[in-house]
């Protein structure tokens, strides 16, 4: 028991890191909560049975760093888009070529020759 | 007393489906999130524009869309997405209609010439590696593409509308036509990054499988005479999101 809650716990501190690495920062809360009920509770059975192994500490270390890394990413990184050049460049591109295709359509087939916006 | 009947008549003809809500310099700028195991994780910010286009003969409005993922996605799956739409600025019949999709490697433009006359669409597809393809589709009165059907659900006279009213239209969406249609679900007050507003609420369901389930996908429009797109619900296949404004301008009223 004692081995499947540390197995567990380390499992979900290092799940609960890589996603805090991630864009996705902020599910890196769930398997932190799960790393710390696991590590917790074998921490209190190897407590009971007399000996704490060093990897049930390294599992709440790891766990205090993924949501160290959440927090700091939530409340610091910006959302904000960035590189548009290439979206501003296209969106002129087909601008231009609208307007000559608009330009080439029969307008009284359309039937806006006298439209003028209010 | 009859006379004013048949005069308030002729007026809502005549009215109905007018232009009288968006404006020719109006930028509506949203924030698009996705339901990561229950989590709402911002992914990218979409941008609604108008603006006024003149050509030799006629003025039209050209209504712009496009998506770019924020800056934190871009190594993972950028997406930088453009939808425009020309159209006429009193009943926003469309000419047309431009796609342009970049996503996370995914290219493909799709081009629609609208013939209202011959009642036609002429389709011009290019995917990667300019691979182009033709295609002339039939489409019925009243058919319009994604872009413009967005804006036109804003035309709607929602006031006169009760709870469960529907309104049908038909969109084409590559290359084939959809029925979609609107219910009036009431109105709302809700929070929204423009202060709190009064809103009318809508569900909208296609035939397609694209939007999933019958109340699942919501909209909610200002109840004033902008009847702006604030806040969307949407189930699709891969998964569920939402869509919150973050800034308005340049609005007609």
């Amino acid at each position: 028991m004692k081995r499947l809650l540390t197995v567990l716990a380390l499992a979900a501190s290092i799940l609960s890191i890589v996603l805090a690495v991630l864009p996705v920062s902020n599910l890196a809360i769930i398997p932190a909560i799960g790393a710390l009920l696991f590590g917790l509770t074998a921490f209190y059975l190897s407590k009971k049975a007399g000996q704490v192994k060093k990897i049930i500490q390294f599992t709440f270390l790891l766990t205090s760093i993924a949501i160290t890394i959440s927090i700091y990413k939530s409340i610091f990184d910006k959302t904000e888009v960035t590189d548009t050049q290439e979206l501003i460049k296209k969106e002129n591109e087909t601008k231009e070529e609208a307007i000559e295709e608009l330009e080439s359509l029969d307008l009284d087939e359309l039937e806006i020759d006298d439209l003028k916006i209010e | 007393m009859r006379l004013s009947v048949i005069l308030l008549f002729l007026f809502t003809l005549f009215t109905n489906g007018q232009n009288t809500a968006i404006g020719t310099n109006e930028k509506l700028t949203y924030t698009a999130s996705y339901n990561m195991s229950g989590i709402l994780t911002d992914i990218a910010q979409v941008t609604m524009q108008t603006s006024s286009i003149k050509t030799s003969k006629a003025t039209l409005l050209r209504l712009k869309c496009n998506a770019a993922t924020y800056s934190k996605w871009d190594n993972f799956f950028k997406i930088r997405d453009l939808y425009e739409s020309y159209v006429n600025p009193k009943t926003l019949t469309p000419y047309l209609y431009n796609r342009d999709i970049n996503e996370g490697g995914y290219y493909k433009a799709m081009k629609y010439t609208f013939s209202h006359k011959t009642k036609t669409v002429k389709s011009v597809q290019t995917k990667k590696n300019n691979n182009v393809e033709n295609k002339t589709i039939s489409i019925g009165y009243g058919t319009k593409d994604i872009v413009t059907t967005l804006y036109h659900i804003r035309l709607f006279d929602y006031e006169s509308m009760i709870n469960g009213d529907r309104k049908s239209f038909t969109i084409i969406f590559d290359r084939a036509e959809t029925k979609a249609q609107i219910t009036y679900l009431g109105k709302e007050t809700i929070s929204t990054a423009l202060g709190k507003k009064t809103c009318y609420k809508l569900a909208i369901g296609s035939s397609s499988n694209v939007l999933q389930g019958n109340n699942n996908n919501l909209l909610w429009l200002t109840d004033d005479a902008n009847k702006i797109l604030v806040y969307a619900k949407f189930k699709i296949p891969v998964g569920n999101g939402e869509l919150k404004i973050k800034s308005a301008s340049g609005l007609r009223n």
